[in-house]
């Protein structure tokens, strides 16, 4: 597993002075700027595993929320704070649908903007942690037998040992040893714990 | 019967005949007097005879003397007559002799009857008998009367004044009437006279035979004026002759003279007849046989002009000069007539006015074309003034006195400059030798706003219209002024409605683009709050990094002054045009790049990709910055709008400019829908619209826009799809030319 860089503003706007003044403002707040000119450049220069989050002019070439699109078509979770000349209410309500941080209005004061740039680490930072885990989960899950794994879902289901093997055509005892072993794979103590795990990688249960 | 009673008889009666003859003349021609008193004298000779038979038939002296006694009464008549014949048919014989023999032959004649038996003889004594060619012929005897010598010197008188009379006529060179009437009378009377006294003193003894000499008097006073009746006659023929070629002459003269509306007047001033040709009895309204003098012909002359007639009249008879004079005669149905007259006088050699003669012309028609011409004129909708090669006016009407404050008179005459602004006064001058020079009808100015100069000073805008008049002065120029100073006004007003039209359609149209302009004003703000802030953060900090401060400050007045442009070109779009002004010389690619930087952010949000293809070395256009950049942006918005359902890659705006026909054209190409054929004509006018909520302004206030430029705009559809609207104004050399 890759070391997670350190968290860094991208802001995107077509006009240097604006992307150096919010770059410098930023980065004297102690935050690591990187600026483009436009979407195309940011998406030329894409890294996936970036941390921080995204300042965007909606206005410019490429038009900010068309980029918003794309990322997120890519699984992107860097978090977009929109800039504006101003307030398009249909704009900001279409922005924030398709999952940014803040819509903020130019010229922007440095505290709302850094206030956004933070809310928005904090969240990119709690997005990447939990991904971190969920792939952790699924790589134990991955551990598991294909029997296991549908006795795993059968108890996402809320079957009984009974019940599920009844299911499956097998003994009780089968069952429980299958249990056992997948418990200790899935490093968990108790039934709740694996259920919430089992959740948390998408397995909601046997649709049988 | 004797021989001696038939020769007296005779005698008698071809006295008598005459005397009727010439009688029945003088009743016919009550003024030729002289056939009168030749009359007087042939009946006096008729009887003198009859007397003088009697005498030789006389039985005794008492008989004798008193028949001699009467026969002095018509010797009497017959001198006197003589006397008045001499007077009155030669025209000569001194008055006071004819006077005193007049009188004392009377005196004579009155002695006669106071004498017994009469003025010849104190007393017949006796009658001897005396045979006398076989016939017995009375002759008397006795003492003479001494006042017979009353009677002798009385001949004399006679003699000297016939004599005198004679010479006088025979010096004037009537030699033939000196000679028959003079010298007979003469040559008779001596024998009369000396026969008379050689009777009486009984020198002679024979009867009186005096009637015949009488006799003799009468035949030649007989042959003269029988010749001269004769000559009289042939005279009268030559007369008729020539009166016919006469009244020929003077009829071809009428002839001629109507036929060119000439006619002819004459005026005999001593008698005041007037005669006037058929032609000019017909221009008066006379009949053919009216008589005519002055009075009746200053009658037809109305009654204000005769003022006119009588002084031209007056100073013909003085002068003689021709004196053209128009006057208006009233014809009998009331009608009016103006008549032209032209006179010469003649005079006596006491420079007397004698005669006068002349034409008469019917001048109605001329004066008619006139007052209708000067009724056109005054009824003119435009000023007009007529001006001669030297620049000085010759007619004016009433709407150029109106125009200009001047009355008529005040104008007529004077140079036409008085009505030009100073300051324009020198130009003028050399346009109008130039305009003679090459007169043709056209517009004066040419483009240029022109003024006339009223009575108070004031400028009034004319236009003026120039047309060259071939008059019998010469060469001049009609120009007809049109006070434009309403129409100015309405252009002016309507030019003031278009500029609130393009402005609040500017207006509306910035409000369109508000967003891309707040984004456009916004984003130096954004530069100058962030590096601002940036700065503090930085000063707050421990080590105050000094290159990085200086480069923000710097950024930020960068930011500042761009901030101020948006603001300013803001500024200069929602400025109202003034109405008016001057238009100023621009380079069109310069408008093209101010309104793309406008509509940056604009072509940003519509996803528009702008592309240019712009003429290098345009050469300048006149007009209005603010107008032609909306135009502009008016085109470029339509365009984005047409293509705002096309796939963003075919979003695509071609702005392209050049030279054509000497015009500079901008070219908007745009790949959206095509305008149907049907609607191209109409897409330039109010109100007509294809969006959903346009007002159908935007094209039409281009039109008036680019149409004020002196410009022209149009639209064509693309082969490839979508439109293009182009414009093309003017390039500046060619509106100089215009504008000289």
């Amino acid at each position: 597993m890759a070391v997670p860089p350190s968290p860094t503003v991208f802001v995107v706007d077509d006009e240097a002075p604006v992307r150096r003044a919010l770059s410098r403002m930023l980065r004297a707040n102690r935050f690591a700027v990187a600026t483009f000119a436009s979407s195309k450049e940011f998406l030329g220069q894409y890294d996936p595993d970036a941390s921080g989050c995204l300042v965007l002019d909606i206005m410019m070439p490429g038009n900010g929320l068309e980029l918003q699109r794309v990322l997120q078509k890519k699984g992107c979770t860097l978090p977009i704070i929109f800039l504006t000349g101003y307030g398009d209410v249909s704009k900001s309500v279409q922005a924030l649908k398709g999952g940014a941080i803040d819509f903020l209005t130019k010229p922007v004061n440095d505290q709302s903007l850094l206030r956004a740039v933070r809310a928005a680490i904090e969240k990119n930072r709690v997005t990447r942690q939990e991904q971190t885990q969920v792939s952790e989960i699924c790589s134990r899950l991955a551990t598991l037998t294909p029997r296991e794994r549908q006795v795993l879902e059968h108890i996402v289901s809320g079957e009984l040992n009974k019940q599920i093997a009844g299911h499956l055509g097998i003994t009780q005892r089968t069952v429980k040893a299958h249990r056992a072993r997948l418990m200790a794979k899935m490093k968990v103590d108790s039934v709740a714990k694996l259920v919430c795990l089992a959740n948390r990688c998408g397995i909601t249960g046997s649709s049988s | 019967m004797s021989w001696i009673t038939i020769v007296w008889s005779m005698n008698a009666a071809a006295c008598l005949t005459l005397a009727s003859i010439f009688f029945v003349a003088w009743c016919k021609q009550r003024e030729s007097w002289v056939h009168l008193i030749f009359s007087c004298i042939a009946l006096a000779a008729a009887a003198i005879a009859v007397f003088e038979l009697q005498l030789i038939h006389a039985d005794t002296p008492q008989e004798y003397g008193a028949i001699l006694r009467w026969r002095y009464v018509p010797v009497w008549a017959l001198v006197v007559s003589l006397v008045g014949f001499t007077r009155l048919y030669l025209r000569a014989g001194r008055s006071w002799l004819a006077w005193s023999a007049c009188g004392l032959k009377t005196l004579t004649l009155i002695l006669n009857f106071i004498s017994t038996p009469n003025v010849h003889y104190r007393e017949i004594t006796a009658l001897r008998q005396l045979s006398w060619g076989g016939e017995m012929a009375s002759v008397p005897l006795g003492t003479p009367n001494h006042w017979s010598l009353v009677n002798q010197v009385t001949l004399l008188l006679l003699l000297a004044f016939f004599i005198d009379a004679t010479i006088i006529v025979w010096r004037r060179g009537d030699r033939q009437r000196a000679l028959l009437v003079g010298g007979s009378i003469i040559f008779f009377g001596v024998i009369v006279a000396a026969q008379v006294m050689l009777v009486v003193w009984g020198v002679i003894q024979v009867p009186f035979v005096s009637s015949f000499a009488y006799l003799g008097i009468v035949a030649a006073l007989g042959y003269q004026l029988c010749d001269d009746t004769v000559r009289a006659a042939q005279l009268a023929r030559k007369l008729d002759a020539s009166q016919a070629a006469l009244l020929k002459t003077e009829r071809d003269l009428e002839i001629a003279a109507s036929a060119v509306g000439l006619a002819l007047w004459a005026w005999d001033v001593a008698h005041d007849e007037v005669w006037l040709s058929n032609q000019a009895r017909a221009l008066y309204g006379f009949s053919p046989s009216e008589k005519l003098n002055t009075q009746r012909i200053r009658r037809v002359v109305h009654p204000e002009d005769r003022e006119v007639v009588r002084k031209a009249v007056e100073n013909s008879l003085q002068t003689g000069a021709e004196n053209p004079a128009e006057y208006r005669v009233v014809l009998p149905d009331g009608r009016i007539r103006w008549v032209a007259r032209r006179s010469r006088t003649e005079f006596d050699s006491n420079g007397n006015a004698i005669w006068m003669h002349g034409v008469l012309f019917d001048v109605t028609e001329r004066r008619l074309a006139e007052e209708r011409f000067r009724l056109v004129v005054d009824a003119a909708p435009a000023a007009m003034i007529m001006a001669n090669k030297e620049g000085r006016m010759t007619l004016v009407n009433k709407r150029a006195e109106t125009l200009f404050g001047y009355k008529r008179d005040e104008l007529i005459g004077q140079p036409v400059e008085m009505l030009v602004p100073e300051r324009f006064r020198s130009h003028y001058v050399s346009f109008r030798e130039g305009y003679f020079g090459d007169a043709q009808a056209r517009p004066m100015g040419a483009g240029r706003e022109l003024f006339g100069q009223c009575k108070d000073g004031s400028e009034v805008p004319i236009e003026i219209g120039l047309n060259p008049v071939h008059t019998s002065e010469g060469l001049c120029v009609l120009a007809s002024i049109i006070d434009i100073s309403e129409r100015k006004q309405a252009e002016l007003e309507a030019a003031r409605q278009r500029h609130e039209l393009a402005h609040l359609l500017r207006v509306t149209m910035l409000g369109e683009l508000s967003g891309s302009l707040a984004h456009e004003l916004n984003q130096p703000l954004t530069a100058i709050l962030s590096n601002a802030q940036a700065a503090q953060k930085l000063l707050a900090g421990d080590a105050v990094d000094v290159s990085e401060l200086r480069e923000i400050l710097a950024e930020i007045v960068d930011e500042d002054k761009h901030a101020g442009e948006v603001i300013q070109r803001l500024r200069v779009l929602f400025r109202k045009g003034e109405v008016g002004h001057h238009f100023g010389n621009l380079d069109i690619s310069q408008i093209v790049q101010d309104v793309l930087k406008l509509m940056r952010n604009d072509l940003v949000i519509h996803d528009v990709t702008v592309q240019t293809e712009l003429a290098e070395n345009l050469p300048a256009v006149q007009g209005d910055r603010v107008e032609l950049q909306q135009v502009l942006l008016n085109l470029m918005l339509n365009g984005c709008e047409a293509m705002a359902d096309c796939d963003s890659s075919e979003r695509q705006l071609l702005i392209t400019s050049g030279m054509e026909n000497g015009a500079v054209r901008v070219s908007v190409t745009d790949r959206g829908g095509s305008i149907p054929e049907e609607r191209m004509e109409r897409v330039f006018e109010p109100f007509f619209t294809t969006k959903a909520n346009g007002m159908g302004l935007g094209l039409s206030v281009c039109h008036n826009i680019v149409k004020a430029h002196r410009g022209n705009i149009w639209v064509t559809n693309n082969a490839e799809g979508g439109a293009t609207f182009h414009f093309s104004l003017p390039a500046r050399s060619q509106a100089q030319k215009n504008n000289t």
